[in-house]
């Protein structure tokens, strides 16, 4: 199928999504319009709301709260996720003895520490970015450690017969291949992170995309809620793409990245 | 079982102690659930400094572990490893190593494959790039320098890998099957490109493979191995083929085919042996990975 077809078909669903959304809340074929008002809005007042939010400025605070969060869970997490996997890798005991803490740290809905990291680290956005980290932590140590153990023993044994010491086996074999692996999961980790720092912020705060949702959803404002839930996707998607270029670029060296139409 | 101890090729060396010499090696694997498999007995083998030796048997009867013990990777149950009059122990950090299986970095270029060969040694790094560019040259992927392996066809990455391990300037050269899955044309060209930078500074050389005219077009020695289990070493013979060969144009001489039908009768019977122990020995090898 090309290109152009393809676009071509996306939008139509687009359409006929909001085709319908408008035939319901518009005509009273569905019962009182008020009342489906009400409940869905209509999604010209949502674009209407949207436009009018993306076009003032106090959005750009918010979603710049929310960012912040974001990054930081990303950092300190990855950070965190890598030096662990390392560590949990290259030591036996370490990872055996801690190995049913680990699972059941990771089993533990994160949801559930979010008041208590409100408590701990108050209503600004340090206690988003601890929900965050708890969330992207797993993910970039569970890669790490699994990038680490699966250094191919071929080139392992090469590396060790050009003469590597264990230092310069960290650099050229071990950590490369961890973070082939922790690329991998980019798109999941930063997704988790922006999770964390939303989720964080509609549970308890005065700032970010999260608390604009729940500010209009406390006085019904139906509008407000999607206008919200839509510049969230927007602003999703503007972050996949940003993680899309960048691991197309430190990923060159693997099978299926690079263009077929080089000679 | 003959394994005599044959002079090598270049008479002026022969007074030398031998670069590779592996005496009463035993090798025993321990599988999971206490089972064990003996995989070579008994291997006794000297390869002097400058003689390139091949070693040939059917799969699987313990070629690549052979090496592996040489290398230094593997120490073996019973037995010395013994490397220019000094027994081995750990690595063998005068060996190079050529591996079966792609062991190329593929996060690395070809360049950059190459030029890490040489930062254990302690050579700067604008030095290693010089070296480096000059070996991808020799081994004729000028061109090719910045791409990746993925990139690179088999054959190329052999010869990438090749650069890599002659860079280092090794006395002794391990080849495990190193140009097994390429296709003939390339094995040849390869076997020549092999025969060319070899025979600028002759190194001893262990040189594994199941082709038996690869082995004997290239080589000085050809060594036969018997199938597994507790495999050993059940015939060696010189060739007296003249240097510099062609190893495509070897293959028409007389002399060849003499030599070939010795060695085949030899090696016919282990690779018979081989085949049908097949369904039995599967599982035994099956068990291993
Ligand atoms: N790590 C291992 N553990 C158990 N068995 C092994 C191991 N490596 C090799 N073997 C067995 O030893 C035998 C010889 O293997 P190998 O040296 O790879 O044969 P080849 O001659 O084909 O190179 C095979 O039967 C194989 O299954
Ligand atoms: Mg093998």
């Amino acid at each position: 199928m090309n290109r152009v077809k393809l676009i071509a078909l996306q939008i139509l669903v687009m359409v006929v999504f909001l085709g319908i959304w408008h035939l319901v809340t518009t005509t009273s074929l569905f019962g009182d319009v008020k009342t489906t008002q009400f409940f869905f809005s209509t999604p010209g007042e949502v674009l209407a709301r949207t436009w009018k939010q993306l076009t003032g400025a106090d959005i750009y605070y918010h979603l710049g709260i929310t960012l912040t969060e974001t990054v930081l869970a990303f950092v300190i997490g990855s950070a965190a996720g890598v030096f662990f996997g390392f560590a949990f890798a290259r030591n036996a005991l370490l990872a055996a003895v801690f190995d049913p803490y680990i699972k059941a740290a990771n089993a533990l809905p994160r949801v559930v520490l979010a008041p208590i990291f409100a408590l701990w680290f108050g209503l600004g956005i340090w206690s988003k970015v601890a929900l965050g980290f708890t969330l992207v932590f797993f993910i970039v140590f569970f890669n790490v450690y699994q990038g680490v153990k699966e250094v191919s023993p071929t080139v392992l044994a090469n590396a060790r017969m050009l003469g590597m010491n264990e230092r310069q086996l960290f650099r050229h074999v071990y950590w490369p291949s961890a973070l082939t692996w922790m690329f991998s999961s980019l798109h999941t980790s930063v997704g988790f992170a922006l999770v964390g720092a939303v989720v964080g912020e509609y549970l308890g705060s005065s700032a970010g995309l999260g608390y604009k949702i729940h500010e209009a959803e406390s006085v019904f404002d139906v509008t407000g809620v999607f206008s919200g839930m839509l510049i969230l996707a927007i602003f999703v998607i503007v972050i996949d793409s940003i993680v899309t270029l960048v691991e197309n670029r430190l990923l060159v060296w693997r099978p299926g990245q690079s263009s077929t139409t080089t000679t | 079982m003959e394994s005599k101890v044959s002079p090598p090729a270049n008479a002026g060396a022969a007074a030398e102690l031998p670069a590779v010499s592996l005496a009463g090696i035993d090798i025993t694997f321990h599988l999971q659930g206490g089972q064990r498999y003996q995989a070579v007995k008994k291997i006794d083998l000297a390869v002097a400094p400058g003689e390139f030796v091949s070693v040939v048997g059917p799969t699987g009867c313990g070629k690549s572990t052979l090496l592996n013990a040489a290398a230094g990777l593997l120490t073996p149950s019973a037995g010395k490893v013994t490397i220019f009059g000094q027994p081995l122990s750990g690595l063998n950090r005068r060996a190079g190593y050529l591996f079966q299986q792609d062991a190329l970095m593929p996060w690395k270029t070809a360049l950059a494959n190459v030029k890490v060969a040489l930062e254990p040694m302690g050579v700067s790094d604008a030095q290693a790039d010089r070296q480096a560019r000059d070996w991808l040259a020799r081994v004729g992927l000028r061109a090719f320098v910045e791409r990746y392996p993925h990139m690179l066809s088999g054959g190329q990455r052999k010869r990438v890998a090749l650069a890599q391990m002659l860079i280092r300037d090794p006395e002794i050269l391990l080849m495990d099957e190193p140009f097994g899955p390429l296709d003939a044309q390339t094995r040849q060209i390869m076997g020549n490109l092999l025969l060319d930078l070899w025979s600028k500074d002759r190194k001893a050389l262990i040189f594994v493979t199941h082709d038996l005219e690869e082995a004997i077009a290239l080589s000085d020695r050809v060594v036969v191995m018997s199938a597994g289990p507790a495999a050993g070493i059940v015939a060696d013979y010189k060739v007296p083929l003249p240097r510099p060969r062609d190893i495509a144009e070897i293959r028409l001489e007389k002399a060849f085919h003499e030599i070939h039908r010795d060695i085949w009768t030899s090696l016919r019977v282990e690779v018979q042996k081989a085949y049908a122990m097949g369904e039995g020995k599967e599982l035994v090898e099956g068990a291993a990975s």
